[in-house]
């Protein structure tokens, strides 16, 4: 009687378990180095730059990446074809097993359309990367000023 | 006495002949590097015309509204790059180049402008040019025009660009823009132009020569 009222209860407390470490192990992806390039004050599209990283052992992709601050976004690919510079969407973002990609200036890009309010220097915006495995990541990032013309954001200290 | 006395001596003449062996490769080999050296000081980065070229009529308004056309160029060197303010990759990083070589150019004693024309005359008003240029360097000058007269400067050089449409009630589109640099010298002609991936201090440095060679 004891043993077999004993037993739902373990199950449920397995499950459970099970849960909480699939819960706690979070998304395989991480975000690093993120920022946004300031622009001037009527400029309606923006860029993010940051590194993605895949920590699980299996390939994924990004598949998108919004932002409750702006009207739209697309991740691009920059590439300059017979000397012709274009902006390509990428419309998954594969990344290896512990693998990453680097958005950086004149490669890949998060391009940010609309912004619903004013961005300035020292600012921070909220962006939502998604992956296909259905999870997401949040990282806040900050509006730098770009000041070199390798085009990397002076960071503020 | 003798016997170590010669062996000392052949010691020192094989030592001799050693050094003399030596010295000669390395002066082959610093020979070599000397001679290697002025070619690849003399290579510029940039493409320049042996006879520079002239600029053929076009008409085109600087963001204080005032006429940009073939005399505007006159009096002064101008680096043209062309590109549209709705651009938020290749646009800043390349005036941020601008913005390096213009820094790095201060002691030149010349008249050097930085002018930025768009290819996306119909979003780019000189008002907008002249917020979007002068955030990367007061000094920056905006230009756009009509569409002829944005045709008249780019075809003679070569520039091309496209209107490529988002997705669709977006209202929002995309240029595809030739990225180089063009150069003008002070006599208004097109003297040379430098190709992606751009380098302020290679740039820097090709101007420098170039203003060398032409004095
Ligand atoms: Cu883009």
């Amino acid at each position: 009687m004891n043993s077999n009222n004993r037993q739902p209860a373990a199950l449920l407390s397995l499950i459970l378990l099970t849960f909480l470490a699939t819960a706690m192990a979070g998304p395989a992806v991480v975000v690093e180095g993120q920022w946004i390039r300031e622009a001037p004050p009527t400029s309606t599209v923006l860029a993010a730059y940051m590194v993605l990283k895949n920590t699980s052992d299996t390939p994924l992709a990004i598949t998108r990446i919004d932002s409750p601050d702006f009207g739209n976004s697309q991740i691009h690919r920059t590439v300059v074809e017979d000397g012709i510079a274009k902006m390509l969407p990428v419309e998954k973002l594969q990344l290896s097993a512990r693998g990453s990609e680097t958005l950086e200036p004149g490669g890949l890009h998060l391009m940010l359309f609309d912004p619903l309010r004013a961005l300035r220097d020292g600012d921070t915006v909220i962006l939502v990367v998604h992956d296909d495995t259905g999870d997401s990541v949040t990282v806040q990032t900050p509006v730098l000023r770009n000041t070199e013309e390798t085009g990397h954001a002076h960071h503020h200290h | 006495m003798s016997t170590p006395r010669t062996y000392s001596t052949a010691r020192l003449i094989l030592k001799g002949v050693i050094i003399a062996v030596l010295a000669t490769a390395a002066g082959i080999w610093s020979a070599r590097l000397v001679l290697q050296r002025p070619a690849v000081e003399d290579e510029l980065s940039a493409t320049r015309f042996p006879v520079a070229r002239d600029v053929q009529p076009f008409e085109l308004v600087d963001h204080n509204n005032a006429v940009f056309d073939n005399a505007a160029l006159q009096q002064r060197w101008s680096f043209v790059f062309f590109g549209y303010t709705y651009c938020p990759d290749v646009c800043p990083t390349t005036l941020s180049v601008l913005n390096s070589i213009a820094q790095r150019l201060q002691d030149v004693d010349e008249d050097i402008r930085f002018v930025m024309v768009t290819v996306d005359p119909q979003r780019d008003t000189p008002e907008r040019l002249a917020e979007f240029v002068t955030y990367f360097n007061g000094d920056f000058l905006g230009v756009t025009g009509s569409d002829e007269g944005l045709q008249q400067l780019t075809r003679q050089l070569g520039i091309l660009y496209q209107r490529v449409e988002q997705e669709p009630g977006s209202g929002n589109y995309l240029m595809d823009h030739t990225a180089a640099v063009f150069l003008f010298d002070p006599d208004g002609r097109y003297h040379a132009v430098f190709s992606p991936p751009l380098s302020a201090e290679k740039i820097a440095i090709d101007f420098r020569k170039m203003l060398q060679d032409t004095q």
